[in-house]
């Protein structure tokens, strides 16, 4: 049984280094899509996510979709639980495996399988249970003898492998991941999406932050449209998905989704 | 205040962490020599034998008294200064995982003071080697002091690593500060030269704080008696330390993950 909600969360950002005023400037000169504001103590602030309200159950594959900088990766940490909300409550049961980043939390100097090792006593397992998954991850990689080799040889999309493969070796019950995930070949692409269908099938909860509409369409059933930190559109994927199309052909999204994704 | 003791708790539970990462922090910076960690001990050794020898005629002390007391003075002030330096990228360093993995915060903190911890343990096994070639007047009984001494300067080491750790992710500008000072409490510390040199002056260098970290762990093995304030300024910083660390920690603790 998993289960997350959130109520009302919001979450303010402090861009303490802000006080250089070059900074400042850039800051509020960019097309950033979050709120601006500046504290007490002259520091600028980002409000990030306001009055975010959403629960998730078992099957659920959620898709946050936006503009850069509409709060999809704050949304994805605070899910995670990196962020603590600064205002309301996050409800989470459920092991919860993030996947935020692919360079982060690899340590690029050590080889593949010390990596599987090393991100898994992060996940809480314990070296010797890890090395007994460590040949299914290795075998799901497909990476052969480059998990010898120090991960820093790798390319992008040798990192997604080996960071999905590892991540998803025990079954997640929360399992949020950020927009890098489409660096990985159309192959890969294929097998990490039977993996996770079937961990949703055994009543996990998925999150998934992308660009793609395609990859979003096939991977989720569930979307919210984020826009400056706040719930634009919640529903199927697909209506979701349609207000975002509308939202870019409107021009108000400032940041066109093709450039970055 | 209940979710940062829960944070230290919860974090030693993790023993088995830390201790396999620091491992690891030491595998990967001797990645490719041969000697591996003890390249480290080799480095010191000779560093301590080079030194010996000729600072001794430059400051006309006896050899056999003045290396073993520089030997002692190098190896626990390269222990306690870097205790000092890497405190301030307890959490910087790790940032990736911060941002990525819910974990106790102090699991960084263990996983600092252990390495420091297995690299003394390195370096210490020269002075056994000092010791024979060079007998000192050790009291046996007196080398259970070191036992305190250790502890209390690791309880040092993590409020350090608490308290720079999490200044130096919200103030950038301090970690070089930091480092900068610390150079300079090197040339003021008996560490290269005998405390009795400096005469009546030598009460006022007594005061320093990283001194009698390092007169706590040498005296014994010297089997000379401490500074008279040695034991006073250690458990007083400890004291006052943990209780500025801990106050910090329980009020910016939910702040850290935006600050690194």
């Amino acid at each position: 049984m998993s289960l997350v909600r959130l109520r009302d969360v919001s979450v303010d950002f402090p861009i303490y280094q802000g006080g250089s005023r070059s900074l400042k400037k850039a800051l509020l000169a960019t097309s950033t899509r979050g709120n601006l504001a500046s504290d007490g103590l002259d520091r600028i602030t980002v409000r990030a996510l306001r009055e975010i309200s959403l629960e998730l159950v078992n099957g659920d594959r959620l898709a946050l979709i936006g503009a850069n900088g509409a709060g999809k990766t704050t949304l994805l940490k605070v899910l995670a639980g990196v962020y603590e909300p600064s205002q309301g409550t996050i409800t989470a049961f459920g092991k919860v495996s993030s996947l935020l980043d692919i360079n982060v939390g690899l340590e690029i100097d050590a080889t593949g399988y010390e990596n599987i090792i090393m991100r898994g006593m992060f996940m809480g397992i314990r070296p010797r249970e890890m090395r007994r998954m460590a040949g299914g991850i290795a075998e799901f990689t497909e990476l052969g003898h480059y998990l010898d080799m120090p991960v820093r040889t790798y390319s992008a999309g040798m990192m997604v492998r080996l960071s999905f493969a590892i991540s998803t070796c025990v079954r997640p019950e929360i399992l949020i991941m950020d927009e890098w995930l489409s660096a990985g070949d159309a192959q890969f692409l294929g097998k990490a999406q039977r993996r996770i269908e079937g961990f949703v099938r055994e009543s996990s909860i998925l999150v998934l932050a992308s660009h793609s509409m395609e990859l979003v369409e096939e991977w989720c059933n569930r979307g919210i449209l984020l826009e400056h930190g706040r719930i634009a559109a919640m529903g199927p994927v697909s209506e979701v998905v349609a207000a975002y199309r509308r939202l870019v052909e409107s021009g108000s999204a400032a940041v066109a989704p093709a450039a970055a994704a | 205040m209940a979710l940062a003791l829960g944070d230290l708790a919860e974090g030693l539970r993790r023993s088995w962490l830390w201790a396999a990462l620091a491992q690891q922090d030491l595998r990967l910076r001797y990645r490719g020599s041969v000697l591996g960690p003890f390249w480290q001990t080799l480095t010191t050794a000779v560093m301590i034998a080079g030194m010996g020898f000729i600072y001794s005629k430059l400051f006309r002390i006896r050899v056999d008294s003045y290396l073993p007391m520089l030997a002692l003075g190098l190896i626990f002030w390269m222990f306690v200064s870097a205790l000092v330096t890497e405190s301030c990228t307890t959490f910087t360093a790790v940032q990736g995982i911060i941002q990525q993995v819910k974990l106790p915060f102090s699991v960084h903190v263990y996983r600092l003071l252990y390495r420091n911890l297995l690299t003394l343990a390195h370096n210490f096994l020269i002075v056994p080697v000092v010791l024979l070639i060079f007998p000192q007047p050790i009291q046996f009984w007196r080398l259970l002091e070191l036992v305190p001494a250790l502890a209390l300067i690791l309880v040092n080491g993590a409020w350090l690593a608490i308290l720079l750790g999490m200044i130096s992710a919200r103030f950038r500008d301090v970690p070089p500060i930091v480092a900068s000072v610390v150079q300079v409490v090197f040339f003021v510390t008996p560490v290269m030269w005998p405390l009795a040199a400096l005469g009546a002056a030598a009460r006022w260098v007594e005061l320093n704080p990283l001194f009698a970290m390092i007169d706590v762990l040498r005296a014994p093995l010297l089997g000379v008696s401490q500074a008279p304030y040695s034991w006073t300024i250690l458990i007083g910083m400890t004291v006052l330390g943990c209780a500025t660390a801990f106050a910090f920690f329980a009020r910016f603790r939910h702040r850290l993950a935006f600050w690194v």
